[in-house]
């Protein structure tokens, strides 16, 4: 790490050029060691850190060797603090020079714009693939979306953003060797783009864009080819300029930087090609769209569009989330496409470019403004996500496979789901939606800034669906879905004539009617929400895969789903997120619409589902999500699957290769066991689950409500039910640990191993503090699944009386809290009971007269008639007035536990009685009396005394602890000299005053240590929280676990994160 | 008023309005700026307000006319309008944003000539998010803009405890403050607004005005009632007594409640002398009772008017059993009062405080027993048996066993409201020779 900064370093010249780069990549590397490592290998954990640490090294490697754009100097300074690895470097100078160098393709620096322009050959290169391929296929995919409306379309939808993303994946491997290690291709690269570029107003001619899909693949599968070998190497530098380069070529196209940039993103993440390709993938689409629209009507709205672009960008990055404000539509796109949106700029080369460029600014050398923040975080993190696997564990593998898996997609859209992605099935599944969900799973890691990317990405969405849509419908749509007339008629106004070119369609509506296309925009963002949510909750409820990679998000338990690398966390997420941002307007939206959309999406669901049977291993996956199964309308898409290979039948030739069919056989076996597990367990909760989807509906649905009354949230109107996670485990047993990240389902246990689990403690043999923890673990698992019912009266019941009985007041107390809140809410429990426990703790352990006060004033006539309650308040009478005789009494006759509240007390009650009776009796008492009141002689129900000589001699030994003066007067008998005694009375160190013998247990009862329980409480809260602090996720989760009655604290830790 | 109000007039009112503002200001007028700026009471508020509803773009207007107040007048204005529509929390969270804004004037202005504008502030921002609150709460939202306005008001307190003559005008913001903390629940809050009341060097506390100083010994009296130093909270309610408006019956009414019971457990008891000398005997009996236990001992001058108000109020009721079973060191009428009245000293906190008469009465029964006893066989009059003891606590119902009456004594000698020993082995109690039973002369128990 590099050492402290401090002033006096003087900071060799350039240094401010390259240290954004280093803070954001040492900002990440702090995220990283923070990252909760649950449930991963333990050199899992330490992938992402190591990524990051040669990111920085390969940074400072590339910026000396390689475009010699920092003097020496520099060089050394960053060695020397730490910044980079010297070994490292010491190393890839060495495979370098061994191998053949490449020439760098980078001018240096110092040639500010240039840099861009002479990137661009390179930008062009990675441009052009991502960008023939997606475009191509994204148009037939596109409508996808629209699947929906139309049957053959939607198989197509679905497959399209996968498509994009095998794009993607080809893009990045392209890139990845472009740059580096061949030049050939570089040049190659470039020559096709160039071609490409000027092929664009022609194909826009053409009218069939399928045709061009079906080229495509071919041409997609390659790159991929190239990627596996290719391995994980990254540039982030490159990445930059690749960025720029894209800009400047291609100044009109849009949709081409978009690519590009995410390519240039992956290469400097080396891992990040899946998430990559997620967000790229959506934006690829658009792009595709629009080549293949080719319109020169259409192109000119672009132009505009990109006009805009710099301007947004050059605007911090809270900027995109402002951008819906703006009231375009194009905004909204652009936010959606901020990564891509960068390229846009081109066409003014200096000021976009640079932003762009600070957009990169991980990678890039120059110090961008603080535009790039926001970006930069988010693209960050996605490497993080699925980075570790590709670069530095074998899992390189995984990664192409993954790729392969996309390649497949975009060649054959239909096959692939079910066939090629086993992992993804749930991606596939709900394909419509999945592009969203799989944009923010990349994004999660990040938390809260991911939340505005997020939104935008859902954005970005809308233009693919939109244009879809209309797609769809002049196509013949076989599908009738009832809501897609709806849909279409949401997007009529925008696109009257675009009908026929879906991709410029989507893009251009915001250009002809930007406050309707911006209202449909909002709807299917909306859509896209509520669908997630219900996505989360299937996942949620999902069966565990292992994933080690996965990303825990922050409060979603989705990390269980997480087998694939790339797809993080469920959509909650997004949800999140738009009520942290109110900025993203949620304004106009018709909630009519809303509603038909969102049942548009569940229609989607149903009809991926049957193809997914078709598959065997998806199957299990696809029965999994509860949503589909419960949403099930099961309508058999098969003929329209049917129709749809016809089309692809080409790409489905090539996704049936045998390397193919290698890869993916490899990947099914991968998640064999973990799709065992979840099913199991998804077998034993499965009403469980239904209830949570109605649950989560309930909660989309009045989140919806909320969102159109309000616009904005606040972080406490957050939907809990809808981030509730459900547990899967099977343990009975399970020890307590806190949790610092957001709760994973697999260890987090169903209410009915709950329900035993406490059985077991019940009758447990063990002792207090093995029951204790098993307590708290129930405790938390209830929590965090935020089950509220008898069953969770029921342990906090069981746990107060066993902490009780061993004297441990703090856990008592907490579970008197949460009790108190419960019964308020009127779950039945042992009110009365635990009423009385209440009055006996605040009498005899407040010191707080309030308290008793409130209290005594919240009991009901009906409670006061309770033995028990009758019983504490009979207690309160006797320590009010000193009544010590009548206070031993009652402690004797105490019914159900009030004797164990009461007995902390008896020591402090003893030694005032033994103070009043010094005072105030003469000459002497006997032993034998004061042994009795005083509670020292056990009696039994007819008042004989019972085993008196135990309790003599006790009563003994305690008189001379506390210093009385004892005498044997004629008859024998031992006598207190009172008037002796009452000079030396005194307290003795509290741990002879543990009444109850276990000085562990004790609770300390000198004055001043007599801490109001809400302060320990309060205190403990701070320490928690503080300790929470250290990342986003983990103040959610501090909202989630602790009980939401707290909220001062938790908002702090929000404030904080 | 007209139904209908053209934009013109409208306009013209608001304009009005704000230049009636602006006038009190440059004129350094402070009551008629408190006057303008009472959202809930202001005089016109109805007319302004009408303007406000037909000419919604009032902020722009007052934004452009007046744009040095613009922060003030703006959310002030604002604040107005959503008054008259009863949505209080959108009231207060404008009033809010103009409070801060003339806060911030305030500290500007050198002579504390807008003290009572600064006031009038307090009060309405107390008020408005009392009525937010209400209004949250039905509506199932968190009711928290009490708590705002009480930190707002830590502010004000802090721009106004400063050397200085602003500082005049900080003891009615301390009082405000206490009306919220005691409302929250929050009296712990109290303590810094009273340390810096009470420590502040350089201003004496009866500089204060006559009606912030009440108030504030009110509430700090109901504080030491909390925290039982029943000395104390007996000076403060009563120098809050002594100096409040006798014709403000019901904070007379206030003080009583608290004053009542802390004379009793400093065992100020009626005396025979002063009912007679104000011819109390006659009237209510309860009435008569509590006066002199509490009231009349002290103040000569309003007893016939304290007398009305107890018996106007339900305190007569309330307190009458308790002074009598003091009187008579009856434990059962002690018991049985308390028990009626439960609810009511639960609330206003009282009930810890009554229930601590028990000792008193056992005290009174003891000393009745002996009364007796000397009277029968005076020998033995300083040496009580236990039985008999027992036996008159037999006669009042109340079961004892031997034990506990025993431990009731020794109770009473520890806690000096006999003077004696008890003697174990005959279950005597032996009570010395020269006040035995000890007055506890405004000391507490």
């Amino acid at each position: 790490m590099p050492k402290i900064k401090t002033s006096r370093v003087k900071y060799p010249e350039g240094w401010e050029l390259i240290e954004p780069t280093l803070r954001d990549l040492e900002a990440k590397m702090r995220e990283a060691e923070n990252d909760p490592h649950d449930g991963k290998r333990k050199c899992e954990a330490l992938w992402p850190i190591f990524r990051i640490s040669h990111q920085k090294s390969r940074y400072i490697y590339d910026l000396y060797y390689r475009r010699k754009e920092i003097s020496k100097e520099l060089y050394e300074f960053c060695l020397d603090q730490g910044y980079a690895d010297r070994n490292l470097i010491a190393k890839w100078k060495k495979v370098v020079s061994m191998g053949q160098t490449n020439p760098s393709p980078y001018p240096p620096l110092t040639s500010s714009h240039q840099p861009w322009s002479s990137a661009s050959g390179s930008a062009m290169v990675s441009w052009n693939n991502p960008v023939d391929k997606p475009s191509q296929d994204t148009v037939y995919y596109d409508p996808q979306r629209d699947v929906s409306v139309a049957g053959g379309n939607q198989n197509v939808g679905s497959g399209a953003p996968y498509a994009a993303q095998s794009s993607m994946g080809m893009t990045d491997a392209s890139h990845s060797h472009v740059p580096y290690s061949s030049s050939v291709q570089h040049g190659y690269n470039t020559v096709e783009y160039a071609n490409y570029y000027y092929s664009y107003p022609q194909a826009t001619n053409d009218s069939s864009v399928q045709q061009e899909a079906n080229q495509h693949p071919g041409a997609a599968y390659q790159p991929l080819t190239s990627f596996q070998n290719s391995g994980s190497y990254i540039d982030p530098t490159s990445n930059t300029y690749y960025n720029s380069g894209g800009h400047q070529t291609v100044p009109g196209y849009g949709s081409s930087s978009y690519y590009y940039q995410n390519n240039t993103w992956n290469g400097g993440s080396s891992g990040n090609n899946y998430a990559q390709s997620y967000q790229n993938y959506s934006s690829s689409d658009t792009n595709a769209l629009q080549s293949s629209t080719s319109m020169p009507a259409n192109s000119v709205p672009y132009q505009q569009q990109y006009n805009q672009w710099p301007y947004y960008y050059n605007q911090s990055v809270p900027n995109a989330s402002s951008n819906p404000v703006d009231g375009k539509s194009t905004t909204d796109n652009v936010a959606v496409n901020t990564p891509s949106g960068y390229s846009y700029p081109s066409s003014q080369p200096p000021p976009p470019g640079t932003t762009s460029w600070k957009s990169n600014s991980v990678a890039s050398v120059a110090p961008p403004v603080q535009d790039s923040h926001h970006l930069n975080f988010i693209m960050l993190q996605a490497p993080g996500v699925s980075g570790p696997q590709s670069q530095y564990g074998n899992q390189a593998q995984d990664h192409h496979a993954n790729q392969a898996l996309g390649v497949q997609w975009s060649q054959n859209h239909y096959a692939y789901q079910a066939q090629a992605y086993p992992q993804k099935t749930m991606n596939s599944n709900h394909a419509p939606l999945s592009n969203p969900e799989d944009q923010q799973r990349t994004i999660e890691p990040i938390g809260r800034s991911s939340n505005t990317l997020l939104n935008h990405v859902s954005e970005n969405f809308q233009p693919n669906l939109q244009g879809s849509v209309t797609t769809n419908t002049s196509s013949e749509s076989k599908i009738q879905i009832p809501t897609n007339p709806r849909i279409a008629s949401g997007f009529s106004m925008v696109i009257p004539k675009s009908e026929k070119k879906p991709a410029y369609v989507s893009v251009s509506m915001p250009a002809d009617n930007a406050k309707a296309t911006q209202v449909g925009l909002d709807a299917v963002t909306r859509k896209a929400i509520a669908d997630g949510t219900i996505l989360t909750k299937n996942w949620d409820t999902e069966p565990l895969l292992p994933l080690p990679e996965s990303v825990v998000g922050m409060t979603e338990a989705s990390s269980a789903n997480h087998s694939v690398p790339f797809s993080s966390t469920p959509t909650p997420r997004k949800r999140v997120k738009s009520r942290w941002e109110p900025a993203v307007d949620e304004k106009v939206t018709n909630k009519v619409e809303q509603i038909a959309k969102g049942l548009v999406n569940s229609n989607i669901h149903n009809t991926f589902e049957p193809k997914s049977r078709m598959r065997p291993a998806k199957k299990q996956k696809v029965s999994g999500s509860s949503s589909q199964i419960q949403n099930g309308n099961a309508s058999s898409d098969s003929d329209k699957e049917q129709d749809l290979t016809k089309y692809y039948a080409s790409a489905t030739a090539l996704a049936n290769s045998p390397e193919e069919k290698k890869r993916r056989e490899h990947r099914s076996k991968r998640f064999e066991r973990s799709q065992d597990s979840s099913l199991k367990s998804r077998n034993s909760s499965a009403n469980k689950d239904t209830m949570a989807n109605m649950r989560t509906r309930r909660a989309i649905s009045s989140n919806l409500s909320r969102t159109y009354e309000e616009g904005t949230r606040a972080v406490e109107d957050m939907d809990w039910d809808a981030l509730t996670i459900k547990g899967t485990c099977q343990e009975i047993e399970k020890g307590y640990l806190r949790l610092t990240s957001a709760p994973d389902p697999s260890i987090v246990r169903p209410e009915e191993v709950l329900e035993k689990a406490l059985a077991m403690v019940e009758t447990s043999e063990k002792n207090y503090f093995y029951k204790c923890d098993q307590l708290k673990s129930i405790r938390q698992d209830l929590t965090v699944q935020r089950i509220q019912n008898e069953l969770t009266v029921k342990v906090y019941e069981t746990h107060a009386r066993l902490a009780m009985q061993a004297g441990d007041l703090r856990e008592y107390n907490q579970c008197q809290s949460q009790l108190k809140r419960l019964y308020a809410e009127g779950i039945k429990g042992c009110y009365f009971e635990f009423s009385a426990y209440n009055l006996l703790c605040v009498m005899l352990h407040y010191n707080n007269k309030r308290d008793l006060l409130s209290s005594m004033a919240s009991l009901s006539k009906e409670t006061k008639q309770d033995a028990a309650v009758k019983h504490a308040l009979a207690v309160h009478t006797a320590v009010l007035s000193g009544n010590y005789v009548l206070f031993f009494k009652l402690y004797k006759k105490a019914p159900n536990l009030n004797s164990c509240l009461m007995d902390l007390y008896v020591e402090r009650m003893r030694f005032e009685a033994m103070k009043c009776m010094s005072r105030s009796y003469r000459p002497t008492v006997p032993v034998g009396y004061v042994a009795q009141i005083l509670g020292f002689l056990r009696t039994d129900s007819e008042g004989c005394t019972t085993d008196g000589d135990d309790g003599l001699q006790e009563c003994e030994k305690w008189l001379k602890a506390h210093g009385t003066v004892l005498s044997v007067d004629n008859s024998g008998e031992l006598q207190i000299d009172m008037k002796a005694s009452s000079a030396t009375l005194y307290m003795p160190e509290p741990e002879n005053a543990v009444a109850h013998g276990d000085a562990s247990l004790a609770f300390s009862r000198t004055n001043k240590q007599r801490e109001h329980p809400m302060e320990q409480l309060k205190g403990c809260l701070q320490r928690s929280s503080s300790r929470r602090m250290w990342s986003p996720g983990s103040g959610l989760l501090a909202l989630a676990i602790i009980d939401p009655c707290i909220q001062s604290c938790t908002l702090k830790t929000e404030e904080i994160c | 008023m007209a139904a209908y109000l053209s934009m013109g007039e409208a306009h013209r009112r608001i304009g009005d309005y704000l230049s009636r503002v602006v006038d009190a200001i440059s004129s350094s007028d402070g009551a008629a700026l408190a006057s303008l700026i009472a959202v809930s009471s202001a005089p016109g508020s109805t007319s302004l307000s009408d303007a406000l509803a037909t000419f919604p773009d009032f902020p722009r207007l007052a934004g452009d006319r007046i744009p040095h107040l613009a922060d003030l007048l703006v959310p002030l204005l604002r604040a107005i309008h959503s008054h008259s529509l009863q949505r209080f929390a959108d009231a207060y969270s404008s009033f809010e944003k103009a409070a801060s804004a003339f806060l911030q004037e305030f500290r500007s202005w050198e002579t504390p000539w807008a003290m009572e504008a600064m006031h009038t502030v307090a009060f309405e921002i107390r008020l408005l998010a009392e009525k937010a609150d209400r209004e949250l709460a039905t509506t199932g939202k968190n009711p928290d803009k009490l708590q705002a306005a009480g930190s707002f008001l830590m502010k004000v307190f802090g721009a106004l405890a400063v050397k200085g003559p602003k500082r005049i005008g900080a003891l009615y913001v301390t009082c405000q403050l206490f009306k919220i903390y005691f409302r929250l629940g929050t009296v712990n809050l109290c303590r810094s607004v009273i340390r810096s009341i009470e420590t502040a060097r350089n201003f004496d506390f009866e500089d204060f005005p006559v009606k912030d100083k009440v108030t504030y010994m009110y509430y700090t009296g109901r504080l030491e009632v909390f925290n039982e130093n029943f000395l104390v909270a007996d000076q403060k309610l009563t120098y809050a007594l002594m100096h409040c408006n006798p014709q403000s019956e019901s904070n007379l009414r206030r003080i009583l409640k608290f004053l009542i019971p802390v004379k009793l457990s400093i065992g100020v008891l009626p005396k025979r002398t002063l009912l007679e000398t104000y011819n109390l005997l006659e009237f209510d009996k309860h009435v008569c009772v509590v006066l002199s236990g509490a009231i009349v001992t002290h103040l000569g001058r309003y007893t016939m008017l304290l007398i009305e108000i107890c018996a106007r109020g339900n305190m007569t009721f309330q307190y009458a059993d308790v002074v009598t079973s003091l009187k008579r060191g009856d434990l059962r009428l002690l018991r049985q009062a308390l028990d009626r009245h439960e609810d009511q000293f639960l609330k206003s906190g009282v009930y810890l405080v009554l229930e601590k008469l028990e000792l008193q009465v056992y005290q009174r029964l003891v000393k009745k027993i002996h009364i007796i006893q000397r009277q029968k066989e005076p020998a033995k009059a300083h040496q009580i048996k236990l039985d008999v003891v027992v036996k008159a606590l037999k006669w009042l119902e109340i079961d004892m066993d031997l034990d506990e009456v025993e431990c009731i004594m020794a109770c009473l000698i520890y806690k000096n409201l006999i003077k004696g020993y008890f003697a174990h082995k005959s279950k005597v109690l032996v009570l010395s020779k020269q006040d035995p039973f000890p007055k506890l002369n405004g000391k507490p128990v």
